[in-house]
């Protein structure tokens, strides 16, 4: 790509103190003008953080066979899904690996929402838009249009819900409400859902972008703090959530991934079925941990990480957490999975650390 | 952005304070900046040896890792070792309780640009 893309937003950062930096084509803030561990305090210390994230791509899938579509492209049980409900899943290819992780909406059995990565956006919609010759159905990508918002934290239902008619509190854990949002006098059809990326609860907003500004500062008026990309990060690195790119990619099946919980082998047949039934069978080629150091040091994404003094494997995702101390997932080898002194090695010295459950800090997700 | 009069600057962002034979390294505060959230530091050991320029510290924000240059050359005699339980001084007092090391110098500072040269520096 030889440009970046801009939200509707691009102005409101800027003007906020944004540091803009390239990000899965777009130029978005890495952080604000108070910093990332600000943003970082005021989402998991009871505000509302307030997420720009429009660069996610967003696809509709409709027709009357919607639902057998994606039984056979998506890893999780889509008919488990009643309406209103949202779940994470996961497309993959024929050898068993991720195209791309995924957030499936149901609207009805004829229509269904989901919700991609940006880096992934062409990729998958190709990938969707071939598979659906087989099918009485239609895919089509509505990313350019929607501003997708995040609002995160133990106050964003209150900020949200001053603006709009939708009672918040109706609306469970992974579930959605869909309608008209009233704002200002105008009104526009949306989805709020309650789902995030951050281990708080809270929403995420898809609106059409004429909304966008209007929504934007009407949420900062009502308290939330804007956060960047940098804070976005920590706050799903705490909560072990996998990333693309990181802990998942066209590298490594569910099995590897940790993700055997969206990928239902009891289902219909779906692409890549096989390829994961057979890397069960034969064992993860490699096994994705947690760690926490207890040697001084930030364990970051691509540090070698050893056990019992022989290398493993790697760091995916690595940070400073401030409640945590220095926490980090990486891929090892089977065997290692479960024991052996483990040290990460940072700057040619091996510092020592060891495993752990994720979340690395407890959760605040309205269960 | 802040320049403390009577210290000197390197082109790398960083600051020395020169008392007799004995020299206190930093970072300026355009440096803090624009690292952002400080959220580690690795001090250098005591009785290390440093050429001018050489890499003698780490600070690490919240998204990158930054080698700290030695402005001029000297052994290592003192370290700030508050900054390894708080950090954030390297933001908040860059010039004061943010210092980094002290060094017995070694070599000259000519090379080294003064606060008004800095400011120029930073101006270009």
């Amino acid at each position: 790509m030889s440009t970046l893309l801009r939200t509707p937003l691009y102005d409101e950062h800027v003007a906020l103190g944004g540091k803009i930096v390239p990000f899965a084509g777009y130029d978005l803030p890495v952080q604000y003008k108070n910093g990332a561990l600000k943003e970082y305090t005021a989402v998991r210390e009871g505000e509302a953080g307030l997420f720009d994230i429009t660069h996610m791509g967003q696809v509709r899938i409709e027709g009357k066979e919607a639902l057998a579509f994606l039984q056979y492209v998506s890893t999780n049980d889509v008919s488990k899904l009643v309406d209103g409900q949202v779940q994470y899943s996961a497309l993959l290819n024929e050898q068993g690996t991720f195209i791309d992780d995924i957030t499936t909406y149901k609207i009805s059995d004829k229509a269904y929402y989901l919700c991609i990565n940006a880096a992934n956006r062409h990729k998958d919609v190709a990938h969707l838009q071939q598979q659906a010759v087989k099918f009485s159905v239609t895919v089509t990508d509505d990313s350019d249009g929607t501003t997708l918002l995040a609002l995160q934290g133990a106050k964003a239902q209150a900020a949200l819900q001053a603006l709009i008619d939708i009672d918040l509190e109706s609306i469970a854990y992974y579930r959605f409400a869909r309608g008209k949002i009233g704002l200002n006098g105008s009104t526009s059809g949306g989805i709020i859902s309650r789902t995030g990326y951050t281990g708080e609860d809270g929403f995420e907003i898809y609106i059409p972008n004429s909304f966008a500004v209007s929504m934007w500062k009407a949420l900062l008026e009502n308290g939330a703090v804007p956060i960047g990309l940098a804070a976005r990060d920590m706050l799903r690195t705490e909560m072990g959530y996998a990333l693309y790119g990181h802990e998942i990619s066209d590298a490594v099946t569910p099995v590897e991934a940790k993700l055997m919980w969206i990928t239902k082998l009891d289902k219909s047949d779906f692409i890549g079925k096989q390829a994961v039934e057979k890397r069960k069978g034969e064992g993860a080629k490699k096994r994705l941990i947690a760690i926490k150091l207890t040697g001084r040091g930030i364990p970051r994404e691509h540090y070698k990480v050893f056990v019992g003094g022989v290398e493993s494997g790697e760091i995916t995702s690595g940070m400073y957490s401030p409640m945590a101390g220095g926490v980090a997932l990486a891929y090892v080898k089977p065997e290692h999975a479960e024991s052996g002194a483990i040290t990460v090695e940072i700057r040619g010295k091996q510092v020592s650390a060891e495993r752990t459950t994720l979340p690395f800090i407890r959760s605040n997700v309205r269960k | 952005m802040s320049i403390s009069a009577n210290l000197k600057y390197t082109k790398e962002h960083e600051w020395v304070r020169i008392d007799g034979d004995t020299a206190t390294f930093g970072i300026s505060d355009h440096a803090q900046a624009a690292l952002g959230d400080i959220v580690f530091v690795e001090l250098p050991e005591i009785g290390r040896n440093l050429d001018a320029a050489e890499a003698y510290a780490v600070v690490e924000s919240v998204k990158a890792v930054s080698d700290i240059y030695a402005p001029v050359a000297g052994e290592v005699i003192e370290v700030n070792a508050l900054l390894e339980a708080e950090h954030e001084k390297l933001n908040t007092d860059p010039y004061g309780n943010g210092w980094i090391a002290k060094v017995k110098m070694s070599g000259n500072s000519d090379e080294l640009m003064s606060d008004h040269e800095y400011a120029v520096f930073l101006e270009e």
